[in-house]
């Protein structure tokens, strides 16, 4: 048996899901967060039961790539049982959705989740009358505490063996009449695996896609047009609007019916919330989380790190032992072993502390409130509040920054945040600032670094939307602040973990093991050649510094341990000077993406966007470094 | 007429209308906000920010492009 998880964003189907199916999917406190769905199979009484946890929706509209993606999902007629997983504490307007989801005629059970939620803000509901009103099975669940989860399977039995199908909910008299003019009209082999009531509403509402289809009837295309004026001229409003009130009406009276409204519990809570989404307060406290997080994360980071690549390192070091030295297998192992303790480095001591606070922040729920606090900054650079997170991510490492531009609606802003994020020093990158310009120059130079990488950005997002114009603003649910659950918190992490292993690891070793190639052939000296024109004659840096840079494309921080390789010195400040220095940095901050940031690009936006992204990149690094080279010399 | 813009902290207002086209006006329906809704303003926009309304127990942030389209009367 199917059965399919199918909700608003934010109302806990993949903690059910992952509840019930062992952990799979990613949950979190900011809407919209699966954008593609999970299937996992559970077996429960003799019966195998498939699971698909679908991507959040409000409504069957299809406004973003997830709900287009959902709608499909249950259009297609693959799903035996619909669960309809409620956030209890927001059933007035849920129930809009179950509404909606009624109209494609599928065996039906409804869950009310966060039900503690829902009592705490002293809404109490009768589930038995839900269920008669409805006609299907209607259960309770907690489930961030696993209570009343088991029912899901056990209710879902009843409702697909004795086809529990939800009763359709009838709007006023008028517009029935107009739904059924359209039912009797529609060919019947139109579009014959969907419920002719859910075309004639879907028709009436000015759905694009069904719009498609039935222009191929052009008599059919122009009665549905005259209907849809009819209703605007006794309405007064368009049609679209006048179902949505329908819905909402008839939402309205279920919940009227069904629930008891007391007094809310007044909860501490709410004065966190107030505090931290204060106009004057929520800033400094943003910056303090922020700092916190980062300044934790390194600290911990380096403890681990160092002792962690010196233990790499005296293998490397003692390869020559087991392999001949400078043989091809000694440059394979030795790349494989680089390339390895790469991923390693930067994934232990960095990503999961990192992680581990990033998905605490998510879980308490305090993303959108930054997002909230974000808007008017982010709007200067044409995007709105909800680009912060990948921004903030991308502090951490690209790929998973990257990754999170998901959660943005529009193709445009998703293009323009990952191209600004891929600019963000990330963890590697920060390893380069204060390895090279802050020890051997000053922490000064080094925190001005930073604020002139954030210029640029700004400065860039702000051409960007001159190209590509702004697309409407932040519309967005702030969900109640929740007490993150552990198991929660470490599942995620490791989730977090394994995407950047898959993705970015892989491609690491490989290229590792390539650069470990050019070494054994001796072309270092030929590449340096070839890379002098821009990188001495242009940037004004030493001509050995071309091969840092190459290796620099693995991983950021390469660029610096290479250095000290390429240069023959750990004491750079003897063969470099403060400026070279400088425009090293800047140019290794700037130019062009990590392999693994590559390979998420393509990954997240295709490959024309991808390379579009690399070329940008490594004219703004060129344009960036040679600037500084001048203006600088001038002072310097 | 007054705009979501133009109300005060912790008041309660009647939506009016929602220009701006139809994307804007059904992703606000889909997240539960409708013309004809009462819902109360918790906080409201400051230097060009968003603003924060509660909607049936839930909190819905506006950027201040879309809160600007957005007609609204006061209630007592």
């Amino acid at each position: 048996m199917k059965i399919a998880f199918i909700g608003q964003p934010n109302a806990g189907k993949s903690t059910i899901f992952n509840g019930l199916a062992g952990y799979k999917t990613v949950t979190a406190n900011f809407p919209g967060q699966t954008v593609h769905y999970t299937i996992s199979k559970v077996k429960f009484e003799d019966e195998v039961f498939e699971i698909v946890d679908l991507p959040g929706i409000y409504s069957l509209t299809a406004i973003d790539m997830a709900e287009f993606e959902s709608r499909r999902y249950i259009l297609s007629g693959q799903a035996d049982v619909v669960i309809n997983i409620i956030d209890a504490s927001t059933l007035s307007r849920s129930l809009e959705l179950t509404l909606q989801l009624a109209e494609l005629q599928v065996p039906m059970v409804i869950c009310l989740n966060m039900i503690d939620e829902a009592r705490r803000k002293g809404i109490e509901i009768d589930k038995d009358k839900l269920s008669h009103i409805f006609g299907v099975p209607v259960i309770e669940t907690v489930a961030n505490k696993g209570i009343g989860l088991d029912k899901i399977f056990s209710s879902s039995k009843k409702a697909y063996y004795e086809k529990l199908i939800p009763k359709i909910q009838f709007f006023h008299k008028d517009i029935e009449e107009k739904i059924e003019e359209i039912e009797r009209t529609i060919p019947t082999d139109f579009l014959k695996n969907l419920p002719r009531r859910y075309i004639a509403i879907k028709l009436l509402e000015g759905d694009k896609e069904l719009f498609e289809e039935i222009r191929k009837h052009p008599e059919i295309l122009e009665k549905i047009n005259n209907l849809r004026e009819e209703i605007k001229t006794t309405h007064g409003r368009d049609t679209d609007t006048v179902i949505s009130s329908e819905r909402h009406a008839l939402a309205m009276n279920i919940f009227e019916e069904v629930a008891k409204v007391g007094e809310p519990l007044k909860s501490f809570r709410e004065k966190v919330d107030d505090l931290l989404t204060n106009k004057y307060l929520g800033y400094p406290l943003l910056f303090s989380i922020l700092f916190g997080i980062f300044f934790i994360v390194f600290e911990v980071g380096k403890i681990i790190e160092e002792p962690l690549i010196e233990g790499f390192n005296s293998l490397i070091e003692r390869l020559p032992n087991f392999v001949e030295e400078n043989s091809l297998m000694f440059f394979v192992l030795k790349g494989l072993l680089e390339g390895f303790s790469g991923g390693l480095g930067v994934a232990i001591p960095y990503l999961i502390p990192f992680f581990i606070g990033l998905t605490i922040l998510e879980d308490i729920g305090y993303l959108p409130r930054m997002a909230f606090l974000m808007d008017t900054l982010m709007h200067r650079i044409g995007l709105h509040g909800k680009s912060i997170l990948p921004f903030v991510i991308s502090y951490g490492c690209n790929v998973p920054g990257v990754m999170t531009t998901r959660i943005l609606e529009s193709p445009r802003d998703r293009f323009i945040t990952a191209t600004l994020s891929v600019l963000i020093p990330c963890a590697a990158r920060t390893t380069v600032i204060f390895g090279l310009v802050g020890a051997y120059i000053g922490g000064l130079a080094a925190a001005s670094l930073y604020i002139f990488n954030i210029v640029v950005i700004m400065i860039l997002g702000a051409i960007l939307t001159k190209f590509i114009p702004e697309t409407a603003g932040l519309i967005m649910e702030i969900p109640p602040l929740r007490i993150p659950a552990i198991k929660n918190i470490f599942m995620k992490t490791w989730l977090r973990l394994k995407d950047f292993m898959l993705v970015a690891w892989p491609l690491l070793i490989i290229s590792s093991i390539i650069l470990s190639f050019i070494e054994y052939l001796e072309i270092n000296f030929i590449l340096n050649k070839i890379f002098s024109p821009v990188v001495n004659w242009f940037l004004g840096l030493p001509e050995q510094t071309g091969i840092a840079l190459l290796f620099g494309i693995l991983r950021k921080e390469l660029s610096m341990i290479m250095l000290f390789q390429a240069m023959h010195t750990t004491q750079l400040n003897t063969v470099m000077t403060d400026l070279q220095l400088i425009v090293y940095t800047i140019f290794t901050i700037f130019y062009m993406p990590c392999v693994g940031t590559m390979g998420v690009l393509l990954k997240e936006l295709g490959f024309k966007k991808m390379i579009s992204i690399t070329f940008l990149t490594i004219s703004l690094a060129l344009i960036l470094a040679f600037t500084v080279r001048l203006v600088l010399s001038f002072i310097i | 007429m007054k705009t979501l813009l133009d109300i005060d902290n912790g008041k309660k207002i009647k939506i009016l209308k929602i220009s701006g086209g139809k994307s804007i006006r059904q992703h606000l329906q889909s997240l539960g906000v409708h013309t004809g809704d009462i819902v109360t303003l918790k906080k409201s926009s400051f230097l060009g920010g968003p603003v924060l309304l509660e909607v049936n127990g839930y909190d819905v942030a506006i950027g201040k492009g879309v809160a600007s389209k957005i007609e609204v009367e006061e209630l007592e």
